[in-house]
């Protein structure tokens, strides 16, 4: 069978394809095991897509209060996740052309503005609950901010570009590369920057909504219906792409597509899958292992992470880190 | 020659062991003689060249053997002074038990600081004085007070972090001759001062600064001193005498064998420069301090941190009289520091309280201790015939010739200052004629007290009115090993 | 293709693998020391101690290997019985015999203490890239990093209120000025190596008398009882 080469376009809609299909599996495959993990017998793995169908069908309860803005913010929210697939790597190893649009700096800020527009949406609504929950969240995404910027400038210290795909090419050069203290702490502080982003132990209980403590699963309160859905699958992305940024750049880019032919881009995908599921893996273990700090406490979790990406920065700065 | 070196390394040990195992008396009698033993082959070493021991392990130089003095004489009069001052309370078991350690803790002790001065090299003097800093803390804390435990526990966490520090600085200066002499070599001194012209410069400047920090913590150099008080104040007296008689001094040896390699590696300018910058803050604030005390031995803690502050200022003048005034003023300081320490064990033995409001009238309570102690706080003031005059004298005059002179003068108004502090104490306890507190008889309480204070002012005055020629001709030779020359 | 294109300001040279590693070894003894900010009780302080002892053991066994310097296993195997096996027994044990085990003694609050402590390490890396410092054993970022387990050592001994965190800081603050002397002084003679070693037990076996007088004093392990003494 002669190999079939797929244009740079088509690959580029693949990538964000991969993420829209795949992020509620992931879900799910994460959920299941936790529950097998814990001794119960689980959801079934494809259970968040019966969830979204169902609640597609569902209608939406608009509070008196909301306006617009309570609208437009799932889907803004959503739009945002779909454009931050074509600048990272999702499939391939080299860059897409529309993947110079915007460097880790520009996937962040993108990133930034799908959180924002969920916190306005949450917050105008009036309720206590979202407001709650979108005022911590702002409040923590601003405290994580600086680990995420120390990050960015260490693999900029190492690669002399942001892009991500140059530090990822860079990782899969040598070992040394690996080995080097920068590239382990920037990934561990990625790590916990994950950790914090996508809601999980010892930042909040990703399974349950406990006044005390939620933070992201407050904030959807107040939507229901096909917005409701839009939220929930834009956070299932969110997971999908912080997930595939910490694999594909940090711990374990290999499994890429080299090329473009579409079998190699075809394989790529599974191979994105089992990664990501073995880093889910990781997090249920921390999960099962941890418990969850107390708010103020959180400050303490924020501090480390901040702490490993200074020292990357500063390793790199005497030369040879 | 090096027989006297090996004798002054195991003399001093060898007594200890028997001392902790033999009966009191035994006990007692055996460290008398091992600080006139001392002091002896200490005096015998002082018209000799460089003496070498122990396979080159040990080396006594000019420098050496003025510290040694230093430590032997007042090795040799505390030994006096514990022989009558130490009376502990209880019953027959607990007093002998405690009579032990404490002659044993105080042998050791002063073999601890005789070694420092002639061990061989930058890595065996921190060895030293981490010695003396562990049996120091020990002997601190043998008194069981709640003052001396928590004295203990401060000595010993900020003295260890200073040698920690003190440490980081030997190794940077190894670093520093490594660059000439390859990767393993030891650090003798002789060697290093040898090849310290070629040392890069800035790490010799960081090595430096490191020691001045690490061995100034146990010198007692202002803001590094926080320990000092506490300790010397809640320390048994003989030991309190020791710490800042001699302790102080072989802190301050180890800052001068790195200040001779720095001299010779990046020039005079540098490390007079930060020396002066302790010793004037050091001076400032022992100054400030005194004024303020209401313990005894607090008092002249806070006089022993002025004095340190007066030798660095002395070292950081450029005149090569300044730098034999400094090492007269180490010898002096010993043999006052120590009689007015003992000074105060007779006057605390006497009055059983170290709370200068409740002293009063101490000439006539103690006929002989309470003058000789006036006399010493006034040798500590810098009063004629006695040797701090002559060697604050020199100093000054090294001072005023050097091209920065406002700092003598400051260093004059300085002293003037702590002067004031320290006589103000005099004349209220000891001068004033009210009469006796009920219950105290006029009458020293030890002939042995009064042997060991008389001992340390005919030192005094000797050193202030005639020292021997040969002792001023050591202080020079060891001026000039000091300065630029070999 | 684009990639060659864009790299086009040359980036700075990759460390090999062999310092690679070693700095990965130095900053795990940094990273523990960082840990002990936090650390409540002080089991689990002793415990991050004998487990930076394990790392600094293991740093200079590397040394050893990689700049055939065969005098350091020795002094690897010794430092190794001496501070992961030795001295958190002394301290466990006097624990054990106090029967008293101190929640937070923090002056401040963690979050503030490992932010001063990063401002402190930063001041450490930034004096240590001032040095002309070139050495043949080790990478210059592990003496940064060991600058910065020194300070941030100071930190913990000035900013912990109980005797046993601050002996640990003490000890942590040997680990530093070890992992610091086997970057610029591997080759120091191994007999004045083990009289550091030796010396240290002696301090070590101090700081225990004194922590159990303490304790017996005051029946507590808290230096806030420690406030007669003023002026």
């Amino acid at each position: 069978m002669a190999a079939v080469d797929l244009a740079p376009a088509e690959i580029q809609v693949l990538q964000v394809l991969t993420i829209v299909i795949f992020a509620p599996l992931v879900s799910g495959g994460i959920a299941h095991l936790e529950a097998r993990v814990q001794g119960r017998r689980g959801p079934r793995i494809l259970q968040p897509y019966y969830d979204l169908a169902k609640l597609f069908r569902k209608e939406t309860l608009v509070p008196d209060e909301a306006s617009w803005v309570f609208a437009v913010g799932p889907m803004l929210a959503f739009t945002c996740y779909l454009v931050v697939p074509l600048l990272i790597p999702v499939l391939t190893t080299y860059p897409l052309p529309l993947g110079y649009m915007g460097d880790i700096l520009g996937g962040g800020f993108i990133l930034g503005l799908a959180g924002f527009s969920v916190a306005v949406a949450a917050a105008e609504t009036g309720g206590p609950y979202a407001q709650l929950g979108s005022s911590r969240a702002m409040t923590f995404g601003a405290l994580i901010e600086p680990s995420i910027l120390f990050i960015t400038f260490t693999v900029a210290l190492v690669t002399t570009t942001d892009l991500p795909y140059f530090e990822a090419a860079a990782a899969r050069a040598s070992l040394s590369q690996v080995v080097r203290p920068a590239h382990l702490l920037a990934g561990l502080a990625f790590f916990l920057v994950v950790l914090s982003d996508t809601g999980r132990i010892p930042v909040e209980t990703h399974a349950s909504t406990l006044e005390f403590g939620m933070i992201d699963e407050a904030r959807t309160l107040e939507h229901s219906g096909p917005l409701f859905a839009l939220l929930k699958w834009g956070s299932a992305m969110k997971q999908l792409i912080l997930y595939v940024l910490l694999i594909n750049v940090f711990v374990a880019p290999w499994g890429l597509a080299g090329s473009r032919s579409l079998g190699a881009v075809l394989l790529a995908i599974p191979a994105l899958l089992l990664k990501a599921f073995g880093v889910g893996v990781v997090f249920t273990g921390i999960d099962n292992s941890f418990s969850k700090l107390r708010l103020f406490k959180i400050t303490e979790f924020m501090a480390a992470a901040f702490l490993l990406a200074i020292l990357a920065v500063l390793v790199l700065y005497l030369g040879g880190g | 020659m090096g027989w006297d070196l090996l004798v002054v390394l195991i003399a001093p040990f060898v007594v200890a062991v028997v001392c902790w195992w033999a009966p009191v008396a035994v006990g007692r009698a055996l460290t008398v003689a091992s600080g006139a033993l001392t002091f002896v082959l200490a005096v015998l070493l002082v018209p000799a060249a460089t003496t070498m021991a122990a396979g080159g392990w040990l080396r006594a130089d000019a420098l050496s053997v003025v510290f040694l003095v230093a430590v032997a004489f007042l090795y040799a009069t505390t030994a006096l002074f514990a022989v009558g001052y130490v009376q502990p309370a209880g019953d027959i078991d607990t007093a002998a038990r405690y009579n032990r350690r404490f002659f044993a803790g105080l042998n050791l002790f002063a073999w601890s600081m005789a070694m420092a001065p002639v061990v061989n090299g930058f890595a065996l003097l921190w060895v030293a004085i981490e010695v003396t800093t562990v049996i120091s803390a020990l002997l601190v804390a043998i008194d069981d007070t709640d003052g001396a435990t928590e004295a203990a526990w401060k000595y010993v966490l900020i003295a260890s972090m200073g040698l920690g520090i003190a440490l980081l600085a030997t190794i940077v200066m190894y670093y520093a001759g490594s660059s000439v002499f390859g990767g393993a070599y030891d650090l003798f001194y002789p060697k290093l001062l040898g090849a310290a012209g070629q040392f890069p410069a800035e790490v010799v400047r960081l090595s430096f600064v490191l020691a001045v920090l690490g061995y100034g913590t146990k010198m007692g150099l202002v803001p590094v001193h926080t320990w000092l008080p506490d300790a010397h104040s809640e320390a048994p007296t003989p030991i309190s005498a020791l710490l800042s008689g001699s302790l102080l001094a072989v802190s301050f040896y180890a800052i001068l064998r790195f200040y001779q390699v720095t001299v010779r590696a990046v020039g005079p300018a540098f490390p007079r420069n930060v020396l002066l910058a302790f010793g004037l803050a050091s001076l400032a604030l022992g100054a400030l301090y005194l004024a303020s005390q209401r313990d005894l031995k607090r008092l002249f803690a806070y006089s022993s941190v002025e004095h340190m502050g007066i030798l660095a200022i002395g070292m950081s003048f450029a005149a090569p009289i300044a730098v034999v005034g400094v090492l007269l003023h180490v010898l002096a300081h010993a043999a006052a520091k120590g009689t007015a320490f003992f000074g105060a064990g007779s006057v605390v033995r006497k009055f059983g309280t170290k709370d200068m409001d409740r002293i009063r009238g101490g000439v006539g309570a103690l006929p002989w201790s309470g003058p000789m102690l006036v006399l010493a706080v006034l040798a500590l003031c810098a009063l004629p015939p006695f040797g701090i005059f002559r060697s604050e004298f020199l100093i000054v005059s090294g001072g005023l010739s050097d091209p920065r002179d406002a700092i003598a003068a400051v260093l004059v108004v300085l002293v003037t200052l702590a002067t004031l502090g320290i006589t103000w104490f005099s004349s209220q306890t000891m001068l004033t004629p009210d009469p006796l507190p009920d219950g105290t008889t006029s009458g020293e309480t030890s002939a042995w007290i009064v042997a060991a204070m008389a001992v340390g002012l005919v030192a005094l005055t000797v050193l202030g009115v005639h020292p021997p020629g040969q002792l001023s001709d050591l202080l020079t030779r060891a001026a000039h090993e000091l300065g630029t020359g070999s | 293709m684009p990639l060659t294109l864009l790299a086009a300001a040359s980036p700075p040279p990759v460390p090999s693998t062999v310092s690679g590693v070693s700095e990965a070894i130095a900053l795990v003894v940094l990273l523990t020391e960082f840990a002990m900010l936090r650390a409540p009780l002080s089991r689990s302080q002793i415990r991050l101690y004998a487990f930076q002892s394990l790392a600094v053991s293991a740093l200079a066994v590397f040394v050893a290997a990689t700049q055939h310097v065969p005098e350091l296993y020795v002094l690897a195997a010794l430092s190794f019985g001496l501070k992961v096996v030795v001295v958190p027994a002394i301290v466990l044990r006097l624990l054990r015999d106090a029967r008293v085990d101190l929640a937070a003694s923090n002056r401040l609050g963690v979050a503030s203490m490992v932010l001063l402590a990063i401002a402190i390490s930063v001041f450490g890396f930034f004096v240590v890239g001032s040095l002309p410092v070139h050495s043949r054993s080790l990478p210059t970022p592990a003496l940064g990093m060991a600058a910065a387990v020194i300070l941030v050592a100071f930190l913990l001994v000035i900013l912990r209120s109980d005797v046993v965190s601050q002996a640990v800081g003490f000890f942590s603050l040997e680990n530093g000025v070890s992992v610091a002397s086997l970057v610029v002084a591997a080759g120091l003679p191994l007999i004045v190596e083990v009289a550091f070693l030796f010396d240290l037990l002696v301090a070590v076996v101090v700081f225990g008398v004194l922590m159990r007088v303490h304790h017996g004093r005051t029946q507590t392990l808290s230096t806030d009882v420690l406030d007669r003494l003023r002026g």
